[in-house]
């Protein structure tokens, strides 16, 4: 049983640089047909599982009309919520307002969460955002006094020309708004995107790898609860949680992922297959290795690890007879105590390395 | 003797100037293959061959033609390859010239000819790819009257591609070429001209039968290896097998005897009947003998048998390979193989990891050193860790190859320092015509080994050509020098160098593997020393990231996918002391520029 959703609203009002998610230009016209198609999509494919968690992300869901928006929600009320834990609404610092407030919070959305990035005037420039730090504050404030306390802010580093003490002053910023959450994202050139375009070059290893020790110590007092996560404890991300443990999950809309019934698959990126009903894609049908590598894989992207009782009810073997660990814990790629294996956190970023060694 | 009706020929040509497609029409024109049935370049069978332009094997194929039989016999068409040639050659009374209409003779072409004129045959020169736009036929021409003595009537153009004058070469075969000498009342004697192996019939050999006959059950003889046989087939190739009873004085077809071992049977060798054996073999015979030795390793180690399968199944169609086990300590069990040269160790490896499917290492290749010690003992060093020790050696001296290079003149100043940079020995220079010469350096073969071809072609922008044969040993300055990864000894990367040169290919060295091993988890230092003097070293610092920082819904199967491209390039490297290392650092250590 799946217990999370993931919505794709694929329209935004401007196209970032860097991002490699399927989006178009926001068109009203567009948009009334697409949202007529994600119903059909949600119709056809939900099997009325009892859902604890919703994640409406894009693109920029907030980029809608308030009436579509409207409609949206009427959507998704076609899920069972009676247990509904978090529900999670993604937004543009520009696009908030009380409107906006007001309608999320009757329609039950108790987390924001708002891509701001950086509020460095070359990193916007070369991400091709916007953020100014007084509306992000007088923007925040409101979400707090329409009862919206649980938000999350995205931060975007290792951008070109960036350098440790511009990261230091984005941190202090990005600390001052109060979030309960916020998600760091290492720039990552990914094909068919402006950047690769104009081949964009990323940012020295060294000064890399230096960012994210930075943003580990400024960030201390937070709970660094997975590799690109900082909380508030008790705000720890239930949907996000829900990728890392390797729970089923449903996505629907245009480009999204989702995973069911041991089939993990992709939506079409193509908005008129789309629009037609051909939703998938791609599908990785898994098998019990490979559920295994992606428990691993992604479990070990939360620092407390896996645990290994619960490993062994979940694919009734021992993760230690499955994988030889036995030489990473001797050079302390791995760490393991009180019923967790875990990447030892002076490793974590060379986490890919380690996976490889695993699996 | 003209009323023999039988031609024996062969084609000349320099890799690229169409000796392939020339074939391909030959065979058409005579309906030995049907356009429909014809596979582009059909007798070169081999993937590899057909890929590269270069054909391996030989093949020798039956034609009719007009109540005559032509028997065409392919040659390989690169300088690894000399002896093959000399010996399909001599199984031929003519042979074509094909030069390309646009590049002119070239140093292959050349070296070719000499062989086929050694053997006395008689030449036809055809000038291909009349029909290119960038053609110059007169200069060709003039190229083939002035320096090779041709006469211009002598001399046919044809396009292969669209098939104008071909049938002027089949005529000019005919009218041309002497007829074989026939005598079938002599003691038998036949030319070995080829051999491959058949997992069916065992070895199948290529032959010219000089004198008398060869029939089926005959028993027969190698006149230098001494092994007997029975004939358990024989025919010829039109291409399609045909089997026959015989085959007499003048004929060229296969036999097969159910020869086991590659080995028993050599290229050259001269086969008699038993019951009426000849008393000399043909002339011409040499044993072949590798010139350059490698490591090859698999990259894991638990393929070891897989590999020697492989090395075994290749050896047997190809006597010239020598087999030898070898251990290193970086790199474990493995095998150390002789090549004729390198082009031969280029294709024996690529056909280990396409064939075989297996991923294997080559150490940088060696030559036979002459090593004198001084107790006054010589011995024969053919890797870098067989060298004795400094203190026990007197003298080491190496083998040197005396080139042919045809360059445009342009080139001449550049190409000299490149010799020069190789330790060559100038020799001689000679005009071809007015724009193009044949320059000669006695070089080390050692330094042609590692990218003196590819540099030579760069220099020249592809217009150089380049031949050599063996020409002795030198006594040279050499020394060992050594790797180190992480401050251990890697003997796979060993290498001997002259001592005048050591501190810049040490510093080459170091280089290159800095730029060929990626980061790792710790930091690694690389040193080159001769013996214990460090003479380079640069440091290979730890990897800082690898990470993918962000990892939603939608990123899980394509992280796992890049995760296992990562493991799967993980597979190409081999771990050595606690180092990984991709098995072309092995290779291309020595391939960096000298700086």
């Amino acid at each position: 049983m799946a217990k999370s959703v993931y919505i794709h609203i694929p329209f935004c009002k401007n196209i970032c640089s860097y991002c490699d998610f399927c989006k178009f230009l926001y068109n009203e016209k567009w948009v009334g047909a697409y949202l007529t198609a994600l119903k059909r999509e949600i119709k056809d494919r939900y099997m009325d599982d009892d859902i604890s968690t919703i994640y409406i992300g894009g693109g920029t869901p907030s980029a809608l009309s308030c009436d579509e928006i409207k409609r949206l929600m009427e959507i998704i009320k076609a899920f069972k919520t009676d247990n509904l834990k978090e529900f999670t609404f993604e937004c543009n610092l520009s696009d908030i307002n009380k409107e906006l407030l007001v309608l999320l919070k009757y329609y039950k959305v108790n987390r924001l969460s708002i891509g701001i990035e950086s509020f460095n005037k070359k990193n916007l420039e070369f991400m091709e955002r916007s953020a100014d730090y007084k509306e992000a504050k007088d923007k925040i404030k409101l979400c707090h006094e329409y009862g919206f306390n649980n938000i999350n802010i995205d931060l975007m580093y290792a951008i070109p020309g960036e350098t440790l003490k511009d990261l230091k002053k984005d941190l202090d910023l990005f600390m001052s708004l109060n979030p309960t959450h916020i998600s760091t994202y290492s720039l990552i050139i990914e094909e068919h995107t402006k950047l690769d375009n104009i081949k964009a070059q990323v940012i020295a290893e060294e000064l890399d790898y230096e960012m994210f020790e930075l943003i580990r110590k400024r960030l201390k007092d937070a709970h660094h609860y997975e590799i690109s996560n900082f909380a508030i404890k008790g705000y720890e991300s239930i949907h996000n949680l829900a990728y890392w443990n390797n729970e089923e999950y449903y996505g629907f809309g245009l480009g999204a992922a989702g995973y069911i019934d041991d089939i993990r698959y992709e939506n079409t990126k193509n908005l008129k297959e789309y629009l037609l009903g051909n939703y998938v894609k791609n599908k990785e049908i898994l098998g019990k290795k490979e559920k295994m590598d992606y428990e691993i894989m992604l479990g070990l992207r939360k620092l407390e690890g896996i645990n290994i009782k619960k490993f062994k009810e979940k694919y009734d073997e021992d993760i230690e007879s499955v994988y030889n660990l036995e030489p990473l814990f001797k050079n302390k790629d791995l760490i393991k105590k009180k019923g967790f294996i875990y990447i030892n956190p002076s490793k974590l970023y060379v986490m890919n390395e380690i996976l490889i060694k695993i699996i | 003797m003209q009323d023999v009706k039988i031609r024996n020929f062969s084609i000349i040509a320099h890799i690229d100037h169409g000796k392939s497609t020339l074939a391909d029409r030959i065979l058409e024109l005579t309906g030995a293959v049907s356009k429909r049935e014809m596979k582009d370049q059909l007798l070169d069978s081999m993937d590899l061959e057909r890929e590269r332009g270069i054909t391996i094997k030989l093949n020798a194929v039956r034609l009719t033609y007009k109540g005559y039989t032509l028997n065409l016999i392919d040659t390989p068409g690169h300088v690894d390859f000399s002896y093959e040639v000399s010996r399909s050659l001599a199984a031929c009374e003519g042979a074509l010239l094909v030069v390309d209409a646009a590049q002119g003779i070239e140093a292959q072409t050349l070296a070719n000819l000499y062989l086929a004129m050694d053997n006395d045959l008689t030449i036809i020169p055809v000038i291909n790819k009349i029909d290119l736009p960038n053609a110059d036929i007169p200069k060709v021409k003039q190229e083939l009257i002035e320096v090779l003595g041709f006469r211009d009537e002598d001399i046919i153009l044809c396009s292969a591609k669209t098939g104008d004058g071909v049938s002027d070469i089949i005529e000019a075969i005919i009218n041309k070429i002497p007829a074989p000498v026939v005598n079938s009342d002599l003691p038998t004697r036949a030319l070995i001209f080829d051999s491959f192996f058949d997992s069916y019939r065992g070895v199948v050999l290529l032959v010219k039968v000089v004198d008398g006959k060869i029939k089926l059950g005959d028993k027969i003889k190698m006149m230098a290896t001494g092994s007997v046989y029975e004939v358990t087939e024989l025919g010829v190739h039109t291409p399609r097998i045909e089997k026959l009873d015989e085959l007499e004085s003048g004929e060229v077809g296969f036999i097969a005897a159910s020869i086991k071992d590659i080995s028993r049977v050599a290229v050259g060798d001269t086969i008699t009947l038993v019951s009426n054996p000849a008393s000399m073999p043909i002339k011409g015979y040499k044993k072949m003998l590798p010139m350059v030795f490698s490591g090859i390793f698999p990259v894991e180690p638990n393929k070891y048998d897989e590999l020697k399968e492989a090395l075994n199944k290749l050896k047997l169609n190809d006597a010239s390979l020598s087999i030898e086990p070898e251990n290193s300590v970086a790199l474990g069990f493995g095998f150390r193989i002789g090549f004729l040269g390198l082009l031969h160790m280029d294709v024996i490896m690529s056909r280990i990891e396409r064939e075989f499917n297996i991923n294997i290492i080559a150490t940088s290749p060696s030559v036979i050193y002459h090593v004198t010690l001084t107790n006054g003992e010589i011995i024969d060093v053919d890797s870098p860790n067989k060298m004795p020790d400094k203190s026990k050696i007197s003298d080491i001296a190496e083998p040197y190859i005396y080139t042919s290079i045809i360059t445009p003149s342009e080139y001449v100043g550049q190409i000299m320092e490149l010799c020069q940079n190789k330790r060559g020995i100038y020799k001689s220079m000679e005009y071809i015509d007015r724009t193009r010469v044949n320059l000669h350096y006695e070089i080390p073969l050692s330094e042609i080994v590692y990218d003196f071809y590819d540099k030579l072609k760069s220099i020249s922008k592809g217009y150089a050509s380049f031949d050599y044969e063996l020409c002795g040993y030198k006594s040279s300055n050499l020394v060992k020098m050594d790797i180190l990864l992480n401050g251990e000894v890697v003997d796979a990367l060993s290498v001997i160098v002259h001592a005048d040169f050591a501190y810049t290919k040490g510093r080459s060295i170091v280089n290159k593997l800095k730029e060929l091993i990626p980061r790792q988890m710790f930091q690694i230092p690389i040193q080159a020393s001769i013996g214990s003097k460090v003479i380079a070293r640069e440091n290979i610092s730890a990897m800082r990231k690898n990470v993918l920082a962000k990892c939603y819904g939608g990123d899980v199967s394509r992280k796992r996918k890049l995760l296992e491209k990562q493991k799967e390039g993980k597979k190409r490297m081999k771990v050595v002391g606690s180092v990984e290392v991709p098995g072309e650092a092995f290779l291309a250590v020595l391939s960096g520029d000298e700086k």
